[in-house]
């Protein structure tokens, strides 16, 4: 087994080094795209085109550009008007939120939108018989009403802050009628006309290309700039690298870390990255085996974890530090709490000798062998020493990525270090991670009621002042009772060519494009 | 009747391989459900994808209805993209055969010519030169050379595109511009081992006696250059055949890295996405392509060398 680690583990780097000399000098421009043609390079295919049923997030660039919502998140995480009018009016106990939508909208097959068919849409989704994959979040809703030709109304079962967020997310606007008539492998391979969007699809080829041409009639008159879009599936790092190099894409999403840092300044094109708010790169120890069911030898695993030198020098300065599932920079972060799981060896060693496992212990530490969004075996290398300091022996697994996350929603792990990316609602991750009900609970197996009906009253409440101290009490027994050990919050990151215009890194890890154009 | 023979042992290794596959296809511990509906997706929703796709079923059932499935229906529908596995066979085939085959002829070229070369000029410069050249191809790996083959000649140097294929339809310039640096990077490898293959066999043959009596009759070099290789063909045929079939498997990282769309790239996204009806389909395929170039081979030395005792 070590020996088939190791050769792994000398292939990746051996790809990470030759990938670094491909990346070191060249710069030439040929076999470039046609004009009007924008391209870009994505790692995976995209399994569906339904806006209902998607799973991946690079994927979710080519649905999002051919299906709408009401709302949207804007390239600051702020929500906005999409198909709206305007951002919903919300009734004071928060359970009746009213749309006005735009006029002038078309569906690309000339059909023109109004509530009718917002309200199919969300009615379809809430069907337990079209299972659609996400249909859970949208339980919560009581009733769709039709008030007038572009205005609907939903009322909701309880409040709940988190509906506006996963609209701009878990949904798309349909034409009413269309599910029946076309049927569902119409809308998951060859959804043509059936969108808002501002692309129109034209044709896929698995493991290859998704082509979308220009929706003529887009509600945003100009947009889009691009006449053709290609998205070309390149699950390969290097690849896309040498693909966006030679001009043959101009915008590339996930590249590696390294060569995010060493081509972000290089002539001609442009990096940038931007903190994914939900998202969280933290190692979950399993409470309910040794030695993480001991919260002694947890906390003491929490304080000996350097995240300053694990996010900014092992990560690149691609994860931001933080000791809880918030991120440090926003107004969600209790500071307290982060500061309390401070680097402290002293402090670590102290609480290590109170625990069960004074003499010390051993576990193993799962992680995905694929590199996305970071390179966890350099983390968990980290991870390895700094424990070790400690008198912890780290014994590292490297996995396949499905499997590492198949065996810890299933609780079959020890530990593991994951990256894990959400919706930018600040309590979608600790919902998943320590609500009985949901999913991955086991990934942790820490069963505080008090914490989860924290969790579950957080929905309950919307504005700053009230949901703040809700926050802040979730991060408190977070910090004292260290159920998982979080390291940072991670950031997106894109690379592109100086000759797009429009084009900025999401919030979401996906491509916005309705606004990128080649100069 | 001895074609025969060698064709119906093949169909049984074909059976035992689809067996032997099925079985270790259900043996990974993830459910395609994981990937299909997401790492978060709920207990009922697996149970249901499960029930729904007939992974819930004793294994024996499943195979007999995958394999009868096979045969009626073309592989069935991808878990994961819901498309017909035969459709997304037959077109990701011809693009894995034609950079194999080029790669191929590339590698039967240039091995013969270099290999003769060497025999001819045993132990001097040009003998020396190409067996250190063999030597540093085979030593060099392929995602490595690929990736070298990308910086110098389609970045440094920018002669072909990086990556991807241009359909004919683009033009067979683009078309076959797109293949070469793929085949090159295959070929590489096995032109190395062919070559030395070729050298050892011709000055095998070149030390027989039959040889020497021919020259010493005063033929013609052409002839005896003709009967020496048509006397050290036989091993290198079956060599040759072998690597045709083993390129398949170089392919698998050869695809990836040039982003190809073809049969191998389609098998390791299969393989990464728990793809089991693609993964068992198109491990069938390459196996019966090996299968078929190795009887070839038998066939094609049983040509050249009817007194030879391939069974």
């Amino acid at each position: 087994m070590s020996q088939v680690n190791h050769g792994r583990r000398a292939l990746v780097q051996s790809i990470g080094a030759a990938s670094g000399l491909l990346a070191s000098g060249a710069s030439s421009i040929t076999f470039a795209a046609t004009t009007g043609t924008l391209a870009v390079a994505i790692p995976s295919n995209p399994s569906t085109f339904d806006p209902l049923n998607q799973t991946n997030h690079d994927a979710m660039v080519v649905n999002q550009l051919i299906f709408e919502n009401l709302i949207e998140i804007d390239g600051n995480g702020n929500r906005v008007p999409m198909l709206a009018k305007a951002l919903p009016v919300v009734s004071p106990d928060g359970l009746t939120y009213t749309f006005e939508l735009r006029e002038g909208v078309r569906f690309q097959n000339g059909q023109p939108l109004t509530a009718e068919d917002v309200k199919y849409s969300y009615e379809y989704v809430l069907n337990p018989a079209n299972k659609a994959y996400r249909r859970d979040v949208w339980t919560p809703i009581s009733s769709i009403t039709v008030e007038g030709r572009l205005k609907v109304k939903f009322v909701l079962k309880h409040p709940y802050r988190a509906f506006l967020d996963y609209m701009t997310k878990y949904m798309g606007i349909f034409p009413a009628g269309s599910r029946e008539k076309y049927g569902p492998d119409f809308f998951r391979h060859t959804p043509v006309g059936v969108g808002t969007g501002p692309g129109i699809f034209v044709s896929s080829k698995t493991n290859d290309y998704v082509e979308l041409k220009r929706n003529p009639d887009y509600w945003r008159r100009g947009y889009p700039k691009w006449e053709k879009l290609l998205v070309r599936i390149v699950p390969e790092e290097s690849a896309r690298l040498a693909f966006l190099l030679s001009d043959s894409v101009q915008i590339i999403g996930a590249p590696s870390g390294r060569d995010f840092v060493r081509m972000r300044s290089q002539a001609g094109l442009v990096g940038e990255s931007k903190l994914a708010r939900g998202s969280s790169l933290f190692i979950a120890g399993n409470n309910r085996k040794a030695p993480f069911d001991d919260p002694f030898f947890r906390r003491a695993v929490s304080l000996a974890l350097d995240r300053d030198t694990i996010c900014n020098k092992v990560c690149l300065g691609l994860v931001e530090p933080s000791a809880t599932p918030m991120p440090s920079s926003s107004w969600w972060c209790n500071r307290a709490a982060n500061q309390s799981q401070s680097f402290d060896l002293a402090q670590a060693k102290a609480m290590l000798a109170k625990s069960k496992y004074a003499g010390g212990a051993s576990f193993d530490l799962t992680y995905s062998a694929q590199s996305y969004l970071i390179r966890a075996a350099d983390t968990a290398l980290f991870i390895q020493s700094q424990l070790g300091q400690l008198g912890i022996k780290v014994n590292l697994k490297p996995a396949e990525l499905t499997t590492v996350f198949s065996q810890v929603a299933l609780g079959n792990h020890q530990a593991a270090l994951l990256a894990v990316v959400s919706p930018a609602e600040p309590t979608f991750l600790s919902k998943a991670l320590f609500s009985p009900t949901e999913p991955f609970f086991k990934a942790a197996g820490y069963d505080n009621p008090t914490l989860a009906a924290l969790i579950a009253s957080s929905y309950k409440v919307e504005s700053r002042d009230k949901l703040e101290p809700v926050l802040h009490r979730i991060q408190d027994i977070l910090a004292a009772d260290a159920p998982i050990a979080w390291i940072g919050t991670l950031k997106n990151t894109n690379l592109w060519r100086k000759n797009v215009r429009g084009f900025e890194v999401s919030e979401a890890t996906t491509l916005r494009l309705a606004e990128a154009s080649l100069a | 009747m001895w074609i025969l023979r060698r064709f119906s042992s093949s169909a049984v290794v074909l059976l035992v391989v689809s067996c032997i596959l099925f079985v270790m296809c259900r043996l990974t511990p993830v459910s395609p459900a994981r990937v299909v509906l997401g790492a978060d997706a709920r207990v009922e929703q697996i149970v249901a994808f499960d029930h729904e796709h007939g992974l819930d079923l004793p294994i024996l059932q499943q195979y007999v209805k995958w394999i009868s499935g096979a045969v009626s229906e073309g592989f069935g529908n991808s878990f994961i993209t819901g498309l017909p596995i035969g459709a997304e066979i037959v077109q990701a085939l011809p693009v894995t055969l034609e950079v194999v085959t080029l790669a191929f002829i590339f590698t039967i070229a240039s091995s013969l010519g270099l290999g003769m070369l060497a025999a001819h000029k045993e132990g001097r410069l040009a003998d020396q030169i190409i067996r250190t050249a063999c030597i540093t191809g085979l030593s060099l790996p392929g995602f490595w050379v690929a990736l070298m083959l990308i910086r110098t000649f389609a970045l440094d140097l920018p002669w072909f595109p990086p990556g991807g294929l241009a359909t004919w339809e683009e033009g067979w310039s683009a078309h076959l511009l797109s293949l070469t640096l793929p085949s090159l990077s295959i070929a590489l490898y096995y032109t190395a081992v062919l070559t030395r293959l070729t050298r050892s066999t011709v000055i095998e043959v070149l030390s027989q006696e039959y040889v020497r009596t021919a020259e010493a009759m005063g033929l013609r070099s052409s002839t005896v250059w003709w009967y020496v290789l048509k006397n050290a063909l036989p091993p290198i045929v079956a060599m040759a055949a072998l690597i045709y079939g083993y390129m398949f498997g170089w392919a698998l990282i050869i695809e990836q890295v040039f982003n190809l769309p073809g049969l191998s790239r389609a098998l390791l996204t299969a393989i990464l996405q728990k793809d089991y009806p693609m993964v068992q389909a198109v491990v069938l395929v390459i196996t019966t392509i090996f299968v078929v170039s190795n009887s070839a081979s038998d066939v094609l030395q049983k040509i050249i060398n009817p007194a030879g005792n391939a069974r």
